[in-house]
């Protein structure tokens, strides 16, 4: 039992609380205290249990055991109004918006005002505008659609959601960041310290350690469905006032990095020191040359060329044109002026199809979208894009032999668990990325782009992929690595390539390249590209350690 | 799937089949003919142009679509067919090619709104099958039937002729469900078609040429449709305009029934069948057990509400109920 | 080397603003010429005589296309997944078939209404149960209930044609007029406000379009998406009840088989309609004017002398301009 004084002086209390699902004990008598007017950040690897706890407060799950105290008094019933009510708010991290309600609307969805006649449109409008404006300093239209909002906006409209009747006490941000560019952070970092000096306590969850360690007064770490540490972070929490530069702020992975690695430590419950494999680079042909390429809107002019046995790095934040390039090469985007050359000999790429008969293939970013198909086993998903080799001419599927590879090529890259019938969407976000890599091995490809490959990946499962990669080249094909997490792009590539603002800028061998330089490389006039940036959609990533997701 | 309580995991797969045999047992205790091999025969035969049109459909719903207009199709094929050798003196053979080329063409016209202008399938389907009717009243005056007494002997026998005592029409029934099993659960084209149902991005980032899966599905679709409709003229010796309608709501009852049963709860070809056979069964059991025509109607609707809700509720509570989560 | 790259210059963003004004208003834009060259081509097109005679028949369509907005708004626009309920026509069809069998047995008005109500609730709380507890979706479930609302309907009314006469309360919804306004487009206006009012101006009204909208939003931000959807269907067979009032005066009776011809024009004008809405979603209001649209071009078409049979083409034609706009400006804006 926890100490009752400290249940009754905290802001938030939930002790020992389990949850079972069936085959998964997801919380184990885990505990987590935020102390009143405190930034508390919330870690762990996925799987850890963080979000079902988040899910146990918000009255989503219901929990098995445990209690739950809040301002220092115990909440018998969890429901969403009963939390409500107590004035716990959610800033989820996506989701939780409609892409065709106004901005009013939005930030009264559930909590609407009501006037003579119905709904009081006109009241709604003029209050959540001013509050946006007052409180967030963001002058938008309440008459706005969301879908036509940037990524920045709505965040702060989920914000406004959650703040707008005033009787916020405990607000908890889950994954704020995911979409955001550099200065919408610092903006919202801002924001969320403001919210404390106001008296409100925030509960910070997050994968990156860097926001953590910047914004957050303690930590505490979840591994396996248990509470295994609380680190005051107090002397690293910049002081609230005005707002670090970008440079500082959003790439700081090294300033951090003591209690960062005090951090990870608890997360896998044991020091990951070698993450990178040791290669000798050996470059052989150019197997892709790409010269001139545009899309017409967000990148022009992009040449390079990756030799076999290379690991080539591609890096750039939000804005960069990064992402659309990868989507280009790979046919998913038009190309509008430019060429491309595999293997010397020039390939048009209107498709994915066609990019995968010339022998260049992609292991995308969103991999639960579009790397794999989630329902259908690891079998099928590895087969996916080689079903003519295990077929007659005609198209009849050879059950043995289609099993029998991908057995093969799930068996060589470690997939677990060891069962080709089992449906992928039941693996882990390591052995998922497994089995779409498989499914490349499968073709014999020459050219593997690889974007964000290590994203939603636990620590431990990355070493692996980080090695697999590594194997790629060493049996001689091109590799282009695209990523956002520059330790990544450090560690694991030969040659880097860096774009700011829809080109090329940098290239550079990483051998002897420092990482404060390489983040002073990519964020070269960022702060002019931010605002283009939060426009684009999409999961993107920044640097510093990047842990899960 | 896991592969605790394997009993559980296959009473719950096969729910609607006890659904099934239940009421095949209660129709056989009831009704003396119901047994008989010529009623049997019967219900085969009578649901064939059902079956072909409900496989067309499976297609399409594996894709990720659905498809209204298969109604349409079912008229044009029997209808130009009819016309071909009416008016154009075409050899019934090539007349049955004409039929199923036009039944085509439907597919061409949905593959056409959905894949290049990108319209939702049902609407896009649902705009085709206004147009449709409209031509057909059009040159019919308005839906007068086209009889067509000269019907050459071949095309006639389609229907209504044995073939080693086994009638046409389930030949034809057969032939059809056997291609589609192996082409939608046998073939990696079929894996490719399941796949883009179920994710079309990843589908398509995995290099398989989706767009193209997808002018096949509704192209296939629409042609197997006009194959039945090539067998109800064929049966009835004339056109009646706009009478495929009424196989379009049997044949989408018959697609999610059979994907009630499916692990995934995927549309399939043998759960097709399965929903087929059972719409055909109630229907005849019913009529056997003397009820009068239009009670018969209510209560078949009611044993169809009842079947399919009891099919997923106990889906839902021996399956496993967090396997979305 | 400058590359040009034309969304970002002020022409190519301009030109690429107009592209987007038009093919979003395209469908608006086909519509008014439409209805100019009918008005200019006959007279008697824009005559207050011939436009009471469009609302009148467009009434009954209006009502329940505004109960299928409903549903959709409710269950979210996707029509294969999402929310629709093609039971409706169906429900009202029994409904009428009991009240017109009632009215003839001599049974007093309002219980004969009374009964025909009951039953198109009944099948509205079929769907609602189906959908919010067995989970189906509701394409299968109001199937389901459509086929045996049919075959009740049917049934109880041994499937021959049930003519009404001499009933006042009948005769007068069927040709009366209030204030130079007909009976049922004052049923339809009703309809709308009432409807259209709980759907768009009450707090459960925004509440249900937040579940359809984004069913996990509404579910975290506290709201029970099932009562949502199961009220949805209630209110669509509001509407097929009040349907069924309209209906049975303007056949006076009932005539077996007029669900089917409903049920596609339901869902025609409820997805026309989503072209009149500034956001281009599916509204009671834009059902109610998609309804009325529909009818007027037909009954436009009809008045210059086109064939009556092409006029089904008309309908397929305009639901894909509809559908294809809208589908661009979603290419579009990405």
């Amino acid at each position: 039992m926890t100490n009752t004084a400290d249940t009754k002086a905290n802001a938030l209390s939930m002790h020992n609380i389990s949850k079972a699902f069936p085959g998964v004990q997801a919380l184990d008598s885990a505990s987590l205290a935020v102390a009143p007017q405190e930034i508390h950040g919330l870690v762990g690897e996925n799987g850890a249990g963080k979000s079902t706890i988040i899910k146990v407060l918000a009255g989503i799950y219901q929990a098995d055991r445990g209690s739950v105290w809040v301002d220092g008094a115990p909440l018998d019933q969890i429901t969403p109004e009963t939390v409500h009510e107590r004035g716990v708010r959610f800033i989820h991290q996506e989701l939780s918006l409609v892409p065709h309600f106004s901005v009013a609307e939005s930030v009264f969805m559930a909590q609407e005002k009501r006037g003579m006649l119905g709904l009081d449109t006109r009241k709604m409008r003029r209050l959540s505008e001013a509050f946006l404006a007052e409180t967030l300093g963001a002058e938008i239209d309440g008459r706005t659609l969301i879908r036509d909002l940037t990524v920045a906006q709505r965040k702060l409209v989920q914000i406004a959601r959650a703040l707008i009747d005033g009787q916020a006490r405990l607000v908890v941000f889950d994954e704020p960041t995911a979409v955001l560019g550099a200065t919408d952070i610092n903006t919202l970092f801002g924001n969320i310290r403001r919210l404390r000096d106001t008296g409100i306590s925030i509960v910070y969850v997050s994968h990156y350690l860097s926001e953590i360690t910047e914004i957050c007064d303690r930590v505490t770490v979840f591994r396996n469905g248990e509470d295994v540490g609380t680190i005051d972070l107090g002397g690293a929490t910049a002081p609230p006032g005005p707002a670090p530069s970008d440079t500082d702020s959003a790439w700081s992975a090294a300033n951090g990095a003591p209690r960062q690695g005090e951090i990870i430590k608890l997360m896998v419950g044991r020091e990951i020191t070698d993450m990178y494999p040791d290669r000798k680079p050996e470059a052989g042909e150019t197997v892709l040359e790409v010269s001139g390429l545009s899309d017409g809107s967000r990148f022009s002019d992009v040449n390079f060329s990756v030799r076999t046995g290379e690991i080539l790095g591609l890096t750039g934040i939000i804005g960069s044109g990064r992402e659309a390039l990868v989507d280009t090469i790979y046919g998913i985007r038009r190309t509008r002026r430019g060429s491309l050359t595999i293997d010397g000999a020039p390939v048009k790429l209107r498709s994915p199809a066609q990019a995968v008969r010339s022998g260049l293939v992609l292991v995308p970013r969103d991999r639960r979208n579009d790397g794999l198909v989630l329902d259908m086993s690891v079998g099928d998903n590895v087969n996916m894009a080689t079903l003519d080799k295990v077929s007659s001419k005609l198209g009849w599927l050879m059950r043995a032999q289609a099993r029998r590879q991908s057995d093969e090529f799930a068996e060589q890259l470690d997939v677990r668990p060891r069962r080709s019938a089992t449906i992928v969407r039941f693996l882990s976000g390591g052995n998922q990325q497994k089995v779409v890599l498989a499914r490349w091995l499968a073709t014999e490809s020459k050219v593997f782009v690889l974007d964000q490959p290590t994203t939603g990946v636990d620590v431990g499962a990355r070493s692996e992929i980080y090695a697999l990669i590594a194997q790629l080249a060493t049996g001689g094909a091109g590799v282009i690595v695209s990523s956002n997490d520059l330790t990544e792009i450090l560690g694991i590539c030969d040659r880097v390539l860096v774009m700011v603002r829809g080109r090329i800028v940098a290239e550079r061998p990483t051998s002897g390249l420092a990482l404060d330089e390489l983040v002073a490389l990519t964020t070269s006039s960022a702060a002019a590209t931010a605002d283009q940036g939060a426009a684009i959609y999409g999961p993107e990533h920044r640097g510093g350690l990047e842990v899960g997701a | 799937m896991s592969r605790r309580a394997p009993a559980l995991a296959l009473l719950s797969r096969y729910g609607f089949l006890a659904v099934f045999l239940g009421f095949f047992i209660f129709f056989a205790t009831r009704s003396d003919a119901f047994l008989n091999t010529s009623n049997l025969v019967n219900i085969l035969e009578g649901n064939a142009i059902l079956l072909v049109a409900a496989l067309g459909m499976t297609l399409v719903v594996a894709s990720g679509g659905i498809d209204l207009s298969i109604g349409i199709a079912i008229d044009f094929g029997g209808w130009l067919a009819i016309v071909a050798m009416m008016d154009h003196d075409v050899a019934w053979p090539l007349a049955i090619v004409v039929g199923i080329a036009v039944g085509a063409s439907v597919g061409v016209f949905n593959s056409f709104l959905v894949v290049w202008l990108g319209v939702s399938p049902f609407l896009a389907t649902l705009g085709t099958f206004f147009i449709g009717g409209s031509i057909q009243q059009i040159y019919t005056s308005g839906g007068g039937q086209v009889p067509f007494r000269e019907m050459p002997e071949g095309y006639q026998k389609l229907a209504t002729g044995d073939t080693l005592g086994i009638p046409n029409e389930i030949i034809v029934g057969a032939i059809a469900l056997m291609l589609f099993y192996v082409f939608l659960e046998r073939s990696i084209h079929g894996k490719r078609i399941h796949a883009i149902g179920l994710q079309r991005s990843a589908a398509s980032v995995a290099g398989i040429n989706v767009r193209g899966y997808l002018w096949v599905a509704f192209i296939v679709a629409s042609a197997t449709a006009s194959v039945g409709g090539i067998i109800a003229t064929a049966g009835l010796r004339q056109f009646t305009p706009l009478a495929g309608f009424s196989y379009l709501l049997d044949a989408i009852a018959a697609v999610f029934i059979g994907a009630s049963m499916h692990p995934q709860q995927r549309p399939n070809v043998p759960g097709t069948l399965v929903g087929v056979l059972f719409l055909g069964m109630v229907s005849n059991g019913l009529n056997l057990m003397g009820l009068d025509f239009n009670f018969r109607d209510a209560l078949e609707g009611l044993i169809l509400v009842g079947a399919i809700a009891l099919a997923v509720s106990q889906r839902r509570v021996l399956g496993r109920s967090g396997a979305s989560a | 080397m400058t590359t040009t790259v034309s969304a970002r210059t002020p022409a190519g963003a301009a030109a690429r603003r107009v592209l987007h004004f038009t093919i979003s208003r395209g469908p608006l834009v086909v519509f008014a010429v439409l209805l100019i060259y009918l008005s200019l081509e006959s007279e008697f097109f824009l005559e207050w005589r011939n436009i009471k005679s469009i609302l009148r028949q467009s009434a009954p369509d209006a009502i329940l296309a505004s109960g299928l907005a409903v549903v959709v708004m409710a269950g979210g626009d996707d029509v294969v997944v999402g929310g629709i309920d093609i039971s409706i026509p169906a429900a009202a069809t029994l409904g009428v078939g009991l009240i017109a069998d009632q009215l003839v047995g001599n049974t007093p008005l309002l219980w004969a209404y009374l009964l025909g109500a009951v039953a198109i609730f009944g099948v509205g709380a079929a769907n609602a149960f189906l959908v919010v507890y067995v989970k189906l979706t509701p394409l299968l479930a109001t199937l389901a209930t459509l086929v045996a609302s049919v075959g009740l309907y049917r049934w109880a009314i041994d499937n021959r044609r049930i003519t009404v006469l001499g009933n006042g309360f009948v005769n007068e919804v069927r040709d009366g007029d209030f204030l130079g306004i007909p009976i049922p487009a004052l049923i339809m206006l009703g309809t709308l406000v009432v409807v259209g009012g709980i759907a768009h101006r009450t707090r459960f009204g925004i509440r249900m379009q937040a579940v359809g909208g984004n069913r996990s939003a509404a579910e975290i931000a506290g709201l029970r998406p099932g009562r949502y959807l199961a009220a949805s269907f209630i209110l669509a067979s509001f509407c097929g009840a009040v349907a069924s009032i309209v209906l049975i005066s303007r056949g006076s009776g009932l005539s077996p088989g007029i669900e089917e011809r409903l049920l596609v024009d339901m869902v025609l004008a409820t997805f026309v309609g989503a072209a009149f809405s500034p956001r281009r979603v599916v509204t009671v209001p834009g059902a109610v004017a998609g309804a009325i649209l529909v009818k007027a071009l037909g009954n436009g078409f009809q008045l210059i002398q086109v064939d009556l049979f092409k006029i089904g083409m008309i309908k397929g034609v305009l639901i894909l301009v509809v559908v294809a706009s809208s589908a661009l400006v979603g290419k579009l804006r990405q």
